[in-house]
């Protein structure tokens, strides 16, 4: 499967902005089902300074600076992507205990480096209330798979999605009190479920197709960011799980990044001096089959 | 057993010590032999000689302001840096010893820090725990592959030494993120061979102006983008003045000659870090810093930081600024790493510590938690996260202390740490009885990296405790510093003087001047200017009042005093006071109100606001100032707080403080005036002090000047207002508004008048930075000229006739309206063009919301 995907940032300022740093996180990476064909990141006013790294989690990071005044800055970025699932993904059979196990005993350098993913990080700390609503499916000898589909499917059921009521920076005891959120949200959610129990479960970042309704034209930017999560199974790797969707993710979901939690794979962030006090940002994500 | 006779000076029980070592005598109570020369000099002095050394210490402390601040202090106040007259004093064969051992630490260290932030074999191999370093927060992952390309990326270090009953010294601690305590260490050292010349000179003390010099070499030599023919631009970044050790930054930077800056003077721009200085950025090749890492960048850190500079990393990363120490190394303070340390030295350097380290317990590792849980009581406990690393002793808790501790240590076992329990050596100091007692110490010495290699400070800082009884040394708890003399086996070549050097010069040095240290300047003038004139204002109340009173006459019938009453609340712009609601009453009785406006420092306008206002901004402005004028702010401060503790009925009863204070203030003015070169940072302070001088003195003539009065009260009200202006009349009698307008308004000649204002801050406008490159006028300046020539126009004998109508004199009014409307206009276009860029560059740090499906 092959995919053409543009992600359109736009930030509107109220006064001028005399010079802004920026780091962006909107590279897909490439993983065993996943090869990047092409990308192509555009900002706009041309930016003064700008230079590409890897970070600690192995994402590609692009970081650029303007100096020149602005009130407006866009940022494009434009991919192609193959997806070519192996449908060999992980079936984790083991006792999800045998699993927590094997994460510490083990030591070649793929568990060692998911063992990171077991210890809380700033958006997910372990809290007592999610290590108990974890242990209703993490039963006793149960093979991890079918206990964290089953969590995947209670958190899709008990929690409503709804846009709007969080935000970036919701705490998640916020999240568990009111049964809601967004899918950012329900990610750190079965992180914290998971790694209260000590399983390896690290945030993945990204973008998920959406189909239009049969009989209708697909509508331009009505695409989205998205983000799921992902748990180790030593031996076998990394199985994805996207809680706001119930399910697993097969060849509709495109990964931009990974680690522990979204301010690890924040798509962009910055600092800006001026500006005024507000600004409108707007964010067309267009995500289109080709062939 | 030789039985030695006590030793003079010392408390009579000085020997009788539990299980501790003492660094003045052996057990059996003999003198050690390095201490014999000190000890010598200090019995010839005697205790009275010893008490007049320590009020010496003491004066020259507080004359050059040697201060530290208390986070925990509910004043926040500033303190007194203390220091015991007696120094700590260790022989140069042990000195050895301690030297090789802290050079293999730091050697060490570096190599531990290049390979976590590289490689991380450590923890692939099972030598450190990952989840001890990935759990803890001093480890940035950020960092990882950002340090510089240097064989010791950790410039500066500082270790914690403690001595053992066994008279080992072990590391309690290292510092590694921004060592702090090198600058008081030489202060210390400045200060006590001042006060015993002869002693240290006799006592072959290591000095310690080499390490310094190694210091500033290093610091130059760090690779860094070259810039040209220039030698390499050196900053010191500070967090600012409410930090603990603000004076230390001040005076490291004075002494070594770098630039003191904030995170907000500095900005990243293209790639390099840039100093903001108002004739245009500078580059900056190195960045010597007091902020802590994680305080650094806003973009890639702590984004809720305000002290560091967005971007930083990145060009760090890039190589084109030198950061000491390295963003990252605080993970070396982690205090659970000591576990790992003797396996690591034999690992990596195939030796064992040399000095050794204290004994330490992870609680992340099953096995050492249960060796901690199960003897809570012998061992101390610390709190990995930081900002709570309150350190606990575990045979001070309570049993359901003890159990709540085990709780939280079985919740959360990667966050804790146990360290044994060290009894501290004791060192002599001077008692509150006037003799030498035993207080437990130690020791912090400072390593600077050389060419692949470390020189090591000969001394550091010591510090007891602040009272004999007390088992451990804190700040908050009262503890007192100390000079170290390391002891030379053979006479070392003199190197200069030591602390010969310190600030760079004062006010007038051509240094850069950044947009946040030229709004500095400009509101201490204002603020200096505003003290002066509201103390002024209420001096000529106050003998108005006096005069009244001995004339029998009634105070509150005074039609003079009355208005000058009323003009005290306009000046100073403290409404209701005397014009508004309440006004009869407060005039009436004008005491309580007067009293209000000289002490109430919550009182915006007040004198004691105004002075702190004052005083904030010197204390800001630590750097510029000379020694000469610190001692005179150090004065105003003394008698501010003075001021601050009278309760009086009467301000009568301030007269002698009023006086006191005014002196202060001319003799702050006065230095300005006199001893400072007419850089740029004397044009803003000056600018500030005209433009004030102007508004009051325009605020005073609209509040006595305008108002109808009658014939016989004019004569006194115009003299009040003369004195007030510090001029005098030949005949006060004669006095006519017309004479006294001339002489207060036009006159550029009279250095008390709005036209000679007006003529300097032309002056100084023209002076000043152009913002925009073909600007022939700044804002600032247009509103000047049309001020000065509006004032140059005016015809005088017609302002000062009352209206025919009520006896008003309605167009002086609107004409020194409008002279205060430019002089205001003025100040806020200074603000727009030199200083906003600093303010309103506010940080907006925003995250994408993730709409998400």
């Amino acid at each position: 499967m092959k995919y053409r995907i543009r992600h359109v940032t736009h930030y509107h300022y109220p006064g001028p902005v005399s010079l802004c740093h920026n780091e962006l996180h909107l590279a897909p990476r490439d993983t065993a089902v996943q090869s990047l064909q092409s990308l192509e990141i555009q900002v706009s006013p041309l930016p003064g300074y700008q230079a590409e790294r890897l970070d600690f989690f192995g994402n590609r990071v692009h970081c650029f600076s303007i100096r020149q005044s602005h009130r407006e800055l866009e940022i494009t970025a434009g991919s192609q992507v193959i997806l070519q699932p192996s449908g060999a993904e992980p079936r984790g059979l083991q006792a999800w205990e045998t699993v927590c196990d094997r994460l510490l005993q083990e030591n070649t350098s793929e568990t060692l480096d998911a063992r990171q993913y077991v210890l809380p990080s700033p958006q997910v700390p372990l809290l007592s209330e999610l290590h108990d609503y974890a242990a209703r499916s993490l039963l006793p000898g149960r093979p991890l798979r079918e206990a964290v589909e089953e969590l995947m499917g209670r958190i899709f059921q008990d929690f409503e999605y709804r846009p709007g009521f969080t935000s970036v920076s919701t705490e998640l005891s916020m999240v568990m009190r009111h049964r809601c959120g967004v899918c950012q949200d329900f990610a750190h959610l079965a992180l914290g479920c998971l790694r209260s129990h000590g399983l390896a479960a690290r945030y993945v970042s990204g973008y998920l197709e959406t189909l239009p309704p049969p009989g209708q034209k697909k509508l331009e930017g009505a695409d989205a960011s998205h983000a799921w999560f992902s748990v180790y199974i030593p031996g076998e790797g990394w199985l994805d799980l996207d809680p706001t969707n119930n399910l697993i993710p097969m060849d509709r979901h495109i990964t931009l990044a990974w680690g522990r939690d979204y301010t690890d794979v924040t798509p962009v962030k910055g600092v800006l001096f001026g500006g005024g006090d507000s600004h409108a940002l707007e964010v067309r994500v267009d995500v289109v089959r080709e062939g | 057993m030789a039985v030695h006779a006590p030793l003079p000076l010392l408390t009579p029980e000085y020997a009788l010590s539990g299980n501790r070592f003492d660094e003045l005598l052996t057990p059996e109570g003999a003198l050690r032999p390095q201490w014999e020369p000190i000890m010598g000099a200090l019995a010839q002095l005697g205790r009275e000689g010893l008490a007049e050394r320590a009020a010496d210490v003491g004066r020259l402390l507080r004359e050059s302001g040697v201060t530290y601040n208390v986070y925990s202090d509910p004043q926040g106040a500033e303190r007194s840096w203390p220091l015991d007259p007696v120094p700590m004093v260790l022989e140069s064969k042990e000195w050895a010893v301690i030297e090789t051992g802290l050079i293999q630490r730091a050697e060490l260290l570096n190599l531990i820090l290049k390979d976590l932030y590289g490689p991380r074999e450590l923890i692939r191999k099972g030598l450190l725990p990952l989840e001890l370093i990935y759990g803890y927060p001093g480890f940035l992952r950020p960092c990882v592959g950002s340090l510089p390309e240097v064989p010791n990326p950790l410039a500066l270090y500082a270790a914690d030494l403690v001595r053992r009953p066994d008279g080992h010294f072990v590391v309690l601690g290292d510092r590694t993120q921004a060592p702090s305590g090198a600058g008081y260490a030489l202060e210390n050292r400045v200060i006590l061979s001042r006060v015993f010349p002869s002693l240290y000179r006799d006592a072959q003390a290591h000095r310690l102006t080499r390490f310094f010099q190694t210091l500033r070499q290093s610091l130059i030599g760090l690779p860094s983008p070259a810039t040209g023919p220039d030698a390499p631009r050196v900053v010191l970044l500070s967090p600012g003045p409410l930090n603990e050790t603000w004076f230390e930054h001040v005076y490291l930077a004075g002494y070594l000659g770098y630039t003191l800056v904030q995170g907000q003077d500095l900005v990243v721009s293209e790639g390099r870090v840039w100093l903001r200085s108002l004739n245009g950025p500078e580059p900056v090749d190195v960045i010597l810093r007091r902020v802590d890492d994680s305080f650094c960048d806003p973009l890639e850190l702590r984004q809720d930081s305000r002290l560091g500079v967005a971007g930083l990393l990145e060009v760090a990363r890039q190589g084109r600024v030198a950061i000491v120490n390295p963003l990252g190394s605080g993970v070396l303070e982690c205090p659970a790493l000591s576990a790992y340390l003797p396996a690591i030295a034999r690992h990596l350097l195939g030796q064992d510590l040399i000095l050794s380290t204290v004994e330490t317990w992870w609680c992340g590792d099953p096995l050492q938690r249960e060796y901690v849980l199960s003897r809570l009581e012998q061992l101390v406990i610390r709190d990995l996260e930081p900002g709570r690393s309150a350190t606990l002793f575990g045979d001070t808790l309570s049993r359901s202390e003890r159990e709540a501790l085990k709780d939280r240590i079985h919740a959360n076992p990667r966050g804790f740490v146990a360290q044994e329990r060290l009894e501290l050596s004791t060192l002599p100091a001077l008692g509150p009885a006037g003799d030498l007692e035993p207080r437990r110490g130690w020791l912090r010495t400072y390593l600077c990296a050389r060419e692949g290699d470390y020189v090591v400070m000969p001394g550091g800082l010591s510090r007891v405790a602040g009272s004999r009884g007390a088992a451990w040394v804190s700040n908050q708890a009262g503890g007192v510093s100390k000079d170290t003399w390391v002891l030379a086996s053979e006479a070392e070549p003199s190197l200069g003087l030591v602390g010969a050097m310190p600030m760079v010069g004062g006010l007038g040095t051509p240094v850069s001047l950044s947009g946040r240290v030229a709004e500095n300047l400009f509101w201490m003038g204002r603020y200096a200017e505003r003290a002066e004139g509201t103390l002024r204002l209420i001096q000529v109340v106050l003998t108005r009042r006096r005069l009244v009173r001995e004339s029998g006459a009634i105070g509150t019938r005074d039609a003079t005093l009355r208005t000058l009453l009323r003009a005290l609340t306009h000046l100073t712009a403290t409404y209701p006071g005397f014009v508004l609601a309440g006004a009869e009453t407060a005039l009436a009785d004008p005491a309580p109100e007067l009293l209000e406006l000289i002490l109430n420092r919550e009182r915006i306008g007040s004198l004691g606001f105004t002075l702190q206002a004052l005083l904030r901004a010197g204390h800001e402005l630590r750097d510029r100032i000379s020694g000469d004028s610190w001692r005179v702010i150090s004065g105003l401060q003394e008698r501010s707080n003075a001021l601050g503790q009278w309760r009086p009925h009467d301000p009568e009863h301030l007269a002698r403080n009023l006086d006191e204070l005014i002196t202060h203030l001319l003799a702050m003015s006065g230095l300005a005036q006199e001893s400072t070169p007419r850089h740029l940072n004397w044009v803003f302070l000056d600018a500030g002090r005209r433009l004030e001088r102007g508004l009051l003195l325009t605020s005073l003539l609209r509040a006595t000047l305008v108002r109808p009065c009658a014939p016989e009260d004019e004569p006194p009200l115009l003299e009040a207002v003369l004195n007030y202006a510090e001029n005098t009349a030949a005949d006060p009698q004669a006095l006519r508004p017309e004479a006294l307008l001339d002489s207060l308004l036009v006159d550029e000649r009279n250095p008390r008048s709005l036209g000679f204002q007006l003529a300097a801050l032309e002056c100084h406008g023209a002076a000043m930075p152009r913002t925009e490159r073909d600007e022939r006028l700044t804002p600032a300046e247009r509103l000047i000229l049309e001020a000065r020539t509006e004032l140059r126009r005016l015809q005088l004998r017609e302002l000062t006739q009352p209206d025919a109508q009520g006896g008003h004199r309605q167009a002086l009014d609107q004409c020194l309206a409008r002279q205060q409307h430019l002089l205001g206009s003025a100040s806020q276009a200074l603000s727009r063009s030199y200083f906003d860029f600093t303010r309103s560059q506010h940080l907006l740090v925003s995250n994408l919301p993730v709409p998400g499906i």
